[in-house]
């Protein structure tokens, strides 16, 4: 498997998106033509581009692209697009949806690191509940985001896609098989990556690969994969989960965060667990 | 009369508080000021610029400053620059974190200079490379203002609690701890190269952002790839000898290879910035 990341880019020291980039289009391989909405500067990659789209149309400029290549008789080309979760969560998720609803020959894949980084940290539907950002500030009355993270990946099981899954760049092997397995499947194609940012997260750099695995082990980004919207797997199992405040404590965009609040993000955190542990028995989404 | 002040540092050093504070810190000695980032696609580790004007009156430019009377530079290797007192006005006052004195500053022409270790009084007072605040008190002694005590209420303005006595503590050692002011000296090298300031897309050396580097005890490696695959600038290679190798002009000093060596074969070692 080549590296197929350009390489130093722009990126700040550390950065999550940086690796998500350098690991997917590493498993993705050459044969790939990659899309971009407006986002961080995570890594360039050797691959063909797509022109710079608009938030907006990131699923039409992806279902463009595959219709001519469809056209043109070329079907064994990964048409990628890479996009942030302010592009997949918010502004392009009419777009994306309606790509999913035709099951166009695609992969949406996201760096998610949970807000606008690009633009100075605001936040978006993906920033979880109570995180510090420029938009949703800490103040004596209200104190960091005041709703839950979206869940993306249900919201796209529910299109009845060929395979969405969720992956860190903690878990560079599991990130990888979900990629060689998905290139194996015809249809559309979701994976998002959890992609700390030492800058709007508020850690050390370093920490990077410690807080993207601990979010892993807490239950809080559990790995899993569902494939035509209903068959269930978890692909990453522990025994027992480790208490959330693990996640939360060495992050200050969650410093503000009471124990009575952590408290109640672990009850949400292991009840979503026990439901996950239940469908991956049956092999089957439960909803 | 108007200062113009211009700042250089790299994201993440905090230039752009740094002329927040010095403008607030004026404004309390009851100046006029005003603060005027220079936003760009600069992340952490490239270069960054920032300035600040001061005058008894109100200031009504809204330009950058163009030739500034200070300049004040956040970063040790930046400044070694010589290009770090382009357009200074005569008799103008550089001010840099370096770890020499000012007698070794190269920059040559007619301005004074200053030095202050910034980088080893904010590790040791913040514990992180951010040298805004360890560089505000030595701007102070060798300027002559603002007043310490309007930087520290400047400062309890912008951070509070324990972040914020830390960097007090930090710019009561800089007022300390900062050099003489003496003439330049004459110029000794030859002019060094601009530095490159890093936007989108792809650069060619990043060897500059470092201030930490990872240094590999290869005696100690097990060859375990950890460092190799989670490296998100594919700074490790893998040798034939199946051992990692850092491809410097690559390594950002993130320090994520440190961190994830699962026997602590990898060191994080300060790079020594050396004045040529
Ligand atoms: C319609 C539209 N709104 C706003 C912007 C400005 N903009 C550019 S990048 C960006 C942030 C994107 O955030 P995300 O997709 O999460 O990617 P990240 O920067 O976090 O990698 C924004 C808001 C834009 N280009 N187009
Ligand atoms: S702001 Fe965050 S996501 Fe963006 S380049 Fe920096 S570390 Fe990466
Ligand atoms: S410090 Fe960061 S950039 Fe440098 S080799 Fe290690 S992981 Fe790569
Ligand atoms: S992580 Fe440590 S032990 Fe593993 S290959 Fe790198 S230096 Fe060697
Ligand atoms: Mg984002």
């Amino acid at each position: 498997m080549d590296e197929l990341t350009i390489t130093p880019g722009s990126a700040c020291q550390g950065c999550g998106a940086a690796l998500a980039a350098r690991l997917a289009f590493k498993a993705l391989g050459p044969n790939t033509i990659r899309h971009g909405v407006p986002c961080c500067p995570d890594s360039a990659t050797m691959t063909p581009r797509g022109g710079g789209g608009v938030f907006e149309g990131g699923g039409a400029a992806l279902t463009g692209t595959w219709r001519a290549l469809k056209a043109k008789g070329i079907t064994d080309v990964q048409v990628v697009g890479f996009f942030g979760d302010g592009g997949t969560y918010d502004i392009g998720l009419q777009g994306i949806s309606a790509a999913a609803e035709r099951n166009e020959n695609i992969w949406v894949i996201t760096k998610d690191n949970e807000a606008y980084m690009n633009t100075g940290n605001q936040r978006s539907s993906s920033t979880p509940l109570y995180a510090m950002t420029s938009t949703t500030p800490v103040g004596s009355v209200i104190k960091g985001k005041q709703t839950g993270k979206k869940n993306i990946p249900m919201i796209f099981a529910a299109h009845h896609v060929p395979f969405v899954a969720t992956a860190s760049v903690g878990y560079p092997e599991d990130l990888i098989a979900k990629i060689e397995y998905g290139k194996t499947l015809t249809g559309f194609k979701m994976l998002i990556i959890q992609s700390p940012c030492p800058v709007g997260w508020r850690y050390d750099p370093a920490k990077t690969i410690e807080v993207a695995r601990s979010a892993v082990q807490t239950g809080i980004w559990p790995l899993y994969e569902i494939t035509d919207g209903e068959k269930f797997k978890l692909t990453y199992k522990p025994r027992e989960l480790k208490p959330v405040t693990e996640y939360y404590k060495p992050q200050a965009r969650f410093r503000h965060v009471t124990d009575e609040q952590l408290a109640g993000i672990q009850e949400d955190t292991t009840k979503n667990w026990e439901k996950l542990l239940k469908s991956d028995e049956l092999g089957q989404l439960l909803i | 009369m108007v200062v113009g002040i211009r700042i250089h540092g790299r994201g993440g050093q905090g230039a752009v508080t740094a002329s927040r504070l010095l403008a607030t810190a004026a404004y309390y000695d009851g100046k006029f000021s005003q603060a005027i980032p220079m936003y760009g696609t600069e992340r952490r580790g490239a270069p960054v610029t920032a300035y600040v004007r001061v005058d008894d009156v109100r200031v009504r430019e809204r330009e950058l400053v163009h030739t500034p009377e200070i300049v004040m530079v956040l970063d040790p290797l930046l400044s070694t620059r010589q290009t770090m007192a382009d357009d200074m006005a005569e008799g103008g006052l550089l001010l840099l974190n370096a770890a020499y004195p000012p007698e070794e500053v190269k920059t040559g022409g007619n301005i004074r200079v200053a030095t202050v270790n910034a980088t080893n009084i904010a590790l040791e007072t913040l514990r992180r490379p951010i040298t805004n605040t360890a560089i505000l008190g030595a701007f102070a002694k060798a300027v002559g203002w603002p007043k310490l005590e309007s930087i520290e209420k400047a400062i309890r303005k912008q951070f509070s609690g324990r972040i914020a006595d830390m960097n007090v503590e930090a710019i009561k050692r800089s007022y300390d701890e900062c050099s003489e002011v003496i003439p330049a000296p004459v110029k000794i090298a030859g002019e060094s190269e601009a530095i490159a300031v890093g936007g989108y897309g792809v650069l060619k050396d990043v060897s500059s952002w470092r201030v930490f580097q990872p240094v590999i005890d290869m005696d100690k490696c097990t060859g375990c790839k950890n460092c190799w695959i989670y490296c998100p600038e594919t700074a490790i290679k893998w040798t034939d000898e199946n051992k990692p190798e850092i491809e410097w002009r690559k390594c950002k000093g993130c320090g994520i290879c440190v961190n994830e060596c699962p026997v602590g074969a990898i060191e994080f070692k300060r790079v020594e910035i050396k004045n040529e």
